[in-house]
């Protein structure tokens, strides 16, 4: 559990302390990047708690998600239609999907553990 | 365990990417595009407001040093003294000194095509009082009525005014006064040669600029100061 928290704070430590700033213009694509990241985390951790867990999926879609989101960035600003849009509303919705899931795994297991815990209890 | 090291490793690429974000989103990079000149222009600027500041504090300490050689009796004299330097800062108290005559007198051309004789709009007497103005250390009168820091030039009821009282129709005159014989010297060649001659023509008023008097009078500010925030101490407070 302290690992990966571990490891968010390493990244976001790092990426303030070597002050990296990308040209203004490219600020969109890194936006919709860390948008699919985001989902693919969360969909990463929905599946964990439903156990269908895999780790070839999970880091496939992590790296094809940011990849796909930023070429379609890219080509709706080649072609003058704003398909970034389309990937923010699409990942945005599945963002509150999979954490509508993943609040509904863990509200399941909390009163289950304390059904355990008052039959244990009450014995 | 191998799945917790890739969670571990995919939060680093996401909070990494979040902090570059942003870094992005909130130091716009700001370039500095002024060249050498716009620069030193800058620089000049400063040196003129540190020569400024530093005027005043001589000032300054000049008066502390009055307080301190007067001790008991002439007291009071120096704060006087000082009360007097303050009514004459704001205008409040007639003044004496080197400076200039203007006189403000319709154009030729329109009393020769007999255009009624207007007032002299607001807006061109304010560009008048800005050009002056670029004049550090000058008092100003306008037909009589004081130019100071507080007076408003506006429209009153289709009326051009200064401090609230009417500016007569032209001819009228403007008096400025400067520090010296040859600030008003600079002034009169500054006023000889701007533009502000041309919008004064264009309104169908000429303004004579008088050459340089060493003894020019303008009146003080006949009414009150409102003082709205600052109040005088009790006694012994």
């Amino acid at each position: 559990m302290w690992l990966p928290i571990l490891g968010l704070i390493l990244g976001v430590s790092l990426g303030f302390l070597s002050d990296i700033q990308i040209p203004q213009e490219y600020g969109n694509y890194l936006s919709i990047a860390v948008l699919a990241a985001l989902d693919t985390l969360l969909g990463g951790i929905r599946a964990h708690l439903q156990r269908v867990y895999d780790d070839q999926v999970f880091i496939t879609g992590f790296f094809f998600n940011i990849l796909l989101a930023a070429g379609l960035a890219f080509l709706g600003v080649h072609l003058g239609v704003d398909l970034y849009l389309a990937a923010i509303f699409a990942f945005g919705v599945r963002l509150f999907q999979n954490l509508a899931v993943i609040r509904r795994v863990l509200l399941t297991k909390w009163s289950e553990y304390r059904k355990v815990s008052t039959t244990n209890t009450s014995k | 365990m191998k799945r917790k090291w890739m969670f571990t490793f995919i939060l680093l690429i996401v909070g990494f990417m979040v902090a570059v974000q942003y870094n992005t989103v909130q130091q716009p990079e700001e370039r500095d595009t002024r060249d050498l000149w716009a620069i030193r222009n800058e620089l000049a600027k400063e040196r003129k407001l540190h020569s400024e500041l530093l005027t005043e504090v001589r000032e300054l300490d000049k008066t502390i040093g009055k307080y301190n050689a007067s001790e008991g009796a002439s007291a009071g004299k120096a704060l006087a003294d000082t009360v007097h330097d303050l009514y004459g800062q704001a205008g409040m108290i007639d003044q004496t000194g080197a400076g200039i005559v203007i006189d403000v007198v319709p154009s030729e051309e329109s009393i020769a095509f007999g255009t009624p004789l207007h007032e002299v709009s607001p807006e061109l007497l304010t560009r008048f009082v800005n050009e002056v103005n670029r004049f550090k250390g000058i008092d100003m009168e306008i037909d009589g009525k004081r130019v100071t820091g507080l007076s408003a030039i506006r429209d009153i009821n289709g009326e051009t005014t200064v401090n609230g009282l009417a500016v007569s129709l032209p001819p009228f005159q403007i008096k400025i006064l400067s520090a010296d014989m040859e600030s008003s010297e600079k002034l009169y060649n500054f006023l000889q040669s701007s533009s502000i001659l041309d919008d004064f023509y264009l309104d169908d008023f000429v303004l004579e600029v008088g050459q340089p008097q060493s003894e020019v009078t303008i009146n003080g500010r006949i009414d009150k100061f409102e003082n709205h925030f600052l109040k005088e101490l009790p006694k012994g407070g």
